[in-house]
């Protein structure tokens, strides 16, 4: 058995790996293991009678197919497109289709089985990237290919090219003779081509881009039996309440566990510590991203028989902070002036330079300006943040609903000091991440728990106040923008300075489209804060600030320049050489009528961003966006419509797709009306969601105009999670100054006063 | 302290303080984990449960207000799985993370109980569940093909 062995691409996408690799195969198939092993969705061995084609496929005896996927669905409906993709080429019945995550110990044993080769560098992600999408494909057809010769040897030597693979059968064409892929599962499995099939090219798919199932999960969503990580239930399970340091970098003090020892429950306290030595047992591995993101944070936590008994300890226990650096931020305010100041002037690092901009943009026929801020904003993922591990001296289980499996498992093996093989991550379903359960920090702290009582599993849940205040925010940023228009109003010097808190990214403009080419002289900088608040990915990192900040100058620009902000648009993508953004534009306008007579205090308001371009034409996900809203004089803010175009190039799950448009287009509305975190004495105020409102039904349109005309036709399948939250913001703020005449360039809207006579 | 229970129709004894919430009862004691927890404060509505046919906020109901009471989960909405709603959600593919439509399918289905034919503002009044995937239109329109549903 080689650890970290390297193997090649081929092997590794063809071939059954180390069978086992250190996990024992014990199982039989049956029904009701098939069924127990979805609503617990973590990987199990192989049982000796299932066929394993390789890592990734297994199909048992009564047809049951598995498919192993590393990518954890938060609701985007991931594993659901993985298993469609394997389905195309192995041309299985899609009722028979089951998932499993992929194990990262497996991984790890048998040469990075899961995270090895194109588009699989590592256990997060979407499930159409060109490298997953091939594997899948791959590793159905060869299957496929591999039960035709299974059958054809049960019927004498019969030719395989007499025989058809279709809804998990083999038919002998000639005779007619049948078998269930189950019937030779095993035997399949074992065969090894000489050739290895090519999957078939995407114009000759049958079931991707054609069909447009529901997610596989939902019918243990809608009974109540689908394991999230807080339905996690062991036996001799304890549960814990978690408190951490209330400003970010702090320590604990001191704490008087006397007052609460009595109480109900109580087992006892776990203090997390950051300064304990902490080692990884193997320092040749390279974790997908940097275990110090996981930083453990000082924190304590109460153990009990119980939540309820160890969250009414953690409330009545007596501790005192020691608040650190952090506590120099004593207001909202404070933090924002320092943002405001530093974007004055060009900050110290240049982004992106082209031209003589700093010259000649004063001396332009019109110079429009602005400044524009968002502020820290938590994910407040709909799980609040949990996780469950049982540690012992050899052996450490966590069962988890992270978004990153393998990281997840570093993080594990490095807090426990255990050999890596001992190291067994249980991903469970998850109750959304937004970016949210990347890093890690969550398992961190529940393993930095569970470790002070070892050898019973413990439950470790943040309340929805500490999940919320022990986020890792979308970090505050300003941005100060400036345009130098020719006598057509158009842009030929562009100017931008941002500043934000630690962890800020200004992706979307020095590699949007202005940046690239549209604009020919461009001065970009940065300049990073010394914050202590920590900051982590928020669906579409940096860029769902980008986009506010750009479409909403956009609009700008296009009033002073005269121009109808659809037809400044269309003039400035003319020059861009990707015909998407235009088809993005039209359609969105033509589906909402836009341009249409409305009276004061309603408007319609236009944006289109790119997630996922990287600096390039033709790539990524273009999304366009028309809001329309009605301002009552008093200022009450209503969305009337929301129609939303986009392109992705191509789109193989039309229903996917319009759910994540919906869904993402939600996402944008509150993000840009409600989202907003305050701080005070370096501590952060709100903690649930009467302080954090969400939107809901009432506040939303009826229904969201998902329109797909905008599609290309592009060879490529951009990514949808994250795209759509860019437009919908500036859209809405650029339909409220149509409105009212009021120009917003801060979120969130909420705190506008939004009243016109 | 022992408070006697009626949950999905089968008898409970719990063992535990009887201002215990419900929401925790349920998950930690009876291990009945679809309905989840939240917020803790009657906000997001993923804890909603039926007690006599009403839905309430788990979070905000103690033990000792819910025994002699008839208590329904989401395991219990159904033996098959087959309420109108929970078939729409799988045709209409209405969930995305899923986490908060325990509480979702709970609240519907008390509206469609006391409104056979409700509008859209019966829904937003009814329906006031937080979904962060963004679910409510689909939401929505489950619920409308339900009634009809339920009326044929």
């Amino acid at each position: 058995m080689g650890i970290h062995k390297e193997i090649s691409r081929r092997d590794f996408v063809i071939s059954t790996a180390v069978v086992g690799g250190g996990l024992a195969i014990t199982a039989t198939w049956s029904g009701a293991f098939a069924a127990s092993g979805s609503t617990t969705p973590w990987a199990t061995p192989t049982p000796a009678n299932v066929g394993e084609f390789t890592p990734w496929l297994t199909i048992a005896p009564d047809d049951t197919v598995t498919v192993r996927v590393n990518s954890p669905d938060l609701g985007n409906g991931i594993v659901t497109q993985f298993a469609m993709t394997m389905t195309e080429e192995l041309e299985c019945d899609w009722d028979k289709v089951r998932v499993e995550y992929a194990s990262a110990t497996r991984d790890y044993l048998e040469g990075g089985v899961y995270s090895k080769g194109g588009g699989l560098s590592y256990f997060s992600g979407r499930s159409t990237s060109p490298g997953k999408m091939e594997i899948m494909l791959q590793v159905g057809a060869s299957a496929r290919e591999r039960l035709k010769a299974a059958a054809a040897e049960q019927w004498g030597g019969v030719p395989v090219s007499e025989i058809e693979a279709k809804k998990s059968v083999l038919t002998h064409k000639p005779s007619g003779r049948t078998l269930r892929y189950g019937e030779v599962a095993v035997k399949a499995a074992a065969i090894k081509l000489e050739t290895e099939p090519k999957p078939k090219p995407q114009s000759e798919w049958t079931f991707l881009g054609k069909a447009s199932p529901a997610k596989l999960q939902i019918s243990m969503i809608t009974n109540g039996s689908l394991v999230y990580g807080i339905d996690v239930r062991e036996p001799d399970m304890l549960y814990a309440a978690i408190l951490q340091s209330p400003v970010h970098g702090g320590k604990l003090k001191s704490y008087d566990f006397d007052k609460i020892k009595g109480l109900p429950g109580v087992r006892g306290v776990a203090v997390v510590d950051p300064s304990e030595p902490r080692k990884m047992a193997d320092d040749k591995v390279k974790s997908p991203f940097p275990l110090g993101l996981s930083a453990p944070q000082s924190a304590i936590a109460v153990i009990a028989d119980h939540y309820w008994q160890a969250k009414v300890a953690l409330d009545a226990l007596p501790v005192e902070w020691d608040d650190g650096p952090g506590a120099q931020w004593k207001t909202t305010e404070q933090l924002n002036k320092a943002a405001y100041d530093a974007i004055q002037k060009p900050g110290s690092k240049v982004e992106l330079t082209r031209g003589n901009t700093l010259e000649i943009i004063d001396k332009q026929a019109k110079v429009v300006e602005g400044t524009y801020l968002t502020p820290f904003n938590d994910h407040v993922t709909m799980e609040p943040l949990n996780g469950t591990a049982r540690v012992t001296a050899d052996r450490v289980d966590v069962w988890h609903p992270s978004q990153h499996s393998q990281q997840g498992f570093y993080i594990a093996a490095e807090e426990t000091g255990l050999p890596l093989e001992k190291v067994f991550f249980h991903q469970t379903w998850v109750g959304t991440g937004f970016g949210r359960r990347v890093y890690g920090d969550d398992v961190r702290m529940v393993v930095a728990v569970a470790k002070k009582f070892p050898g019973r599993p413990v439950q470790v849940i943040w309340s929805r106040e500490e999940s919320i205040r022990q986020g890792r925010f979308r970090a505050l940023m300003a941005t100060k923008l400036k345009a130098g228009l020719d006598k057509d109003g158009m842009p030929v010097a562009f100017t931008s300075y941002s500043a934000g808190a630690k962890g800020f990214s200004v992706r979307g403009i020095p590699d949007g489209a202005y940046g690239v080419s549209i604009i020919p002289n461009v001065h970009i900088t940065s300049e990073v804060l010394n914050t202590h608040f920590l900051t982590g990915p928020y669906r579409g990192p940096g860029y769902n600030s980008s986009a506010f900040f750009m479409e909403t100058f956009t609009d700008e620009m296009a009033l002073a320049a005269g121009i109808d902000p659809l037809e400044y648009r269309l003039r400035l993508y003319a020059k861009w050489p990707d015909a998407g953004w235009t088809k993005c534009l039209k359609e969105v306008a033509a589906k909402a009528n836009w341009g249409k007579s409305l009276p004061k205090g309603r408007g319609q308001g236009i944006a289109i961003s790119n997630w996922g371009m990287g600096g390039k034409p033709e790539a990524g996900t273009t999304v366009a966006c028309v809001a329309e809203v009605e301002v009552s004089k008093k200022g009450d803010l209503k969305i009337v419509a929301l129609d939303v175009s986009f392109d992705t190039g191509r789109i193989v799950n039309e229903d996917a797709i319009r759910a994540q448009v919906e869904g993402g287009a939600i996402f944008g509305v509150n993000m840009t009306l409600n989202e907003g975190l305050h701080i005070k004495d370096g501590r952060i105020v709100e903690g649930n969601y009467d302080q954090y409102p969400m939107v809901r039904m009432a506040d939303i349109p009826k229904t969201i105009g998902v329109h797909f005309g905008g599609l290309s036709g592009h060879d490529r399948m951009g990514e949808i999670g994250e795209p759509p939250v860019g437009p919908i913001g500036p859209a809405i703020g650029n339909a409220i100054f149509r409105a009212t005449g009021k120009r917003l360039r801060t979120t969130p809207f909420r705190e506008h006063d939004l009243s016109w006579a | 302290m022992a408070t006697a229970l009626k949950v999905n129709g089968k008898q409970y004894t719990v063992d535990a303080d009887p201002s215990t919430p419900m929401l925790w009862i349920l998950r930690d004691n009876l291990n009945m984990t679809g309905t989840k927890f939240g917020c803790g404060i009657a906000q997001c509505g993923a804890c909603t449960v039926h007690m006599n046919g009403e839905a309430v906020r788990s979070c905000q109901l103690p033990l000792e207000a819910a025994a002699n009471a008839e208590i329904t989960t989401i395991e219990g909405l159904t033996s098959d799985n087959k309420h109108p709603l929970q078939q729409l959600w799988a045709e209409m593919n209405v969930p995305q993370c899923g986490y908060c439509q325990a509480g979702m399918l709970m609240a519907a289905a008390a509206l469609l109980k006391d409104k056979p034919n409700p509008t859209d503002e019966d829904i937003d009044n009814y329906v006031t569940n937080i979904c962060r995937c963004g679910t409510y239109p689909r939401v929505r329109a489950a619920i409308h093909r339900a009634a009809t549903m339920l009326k044929s």
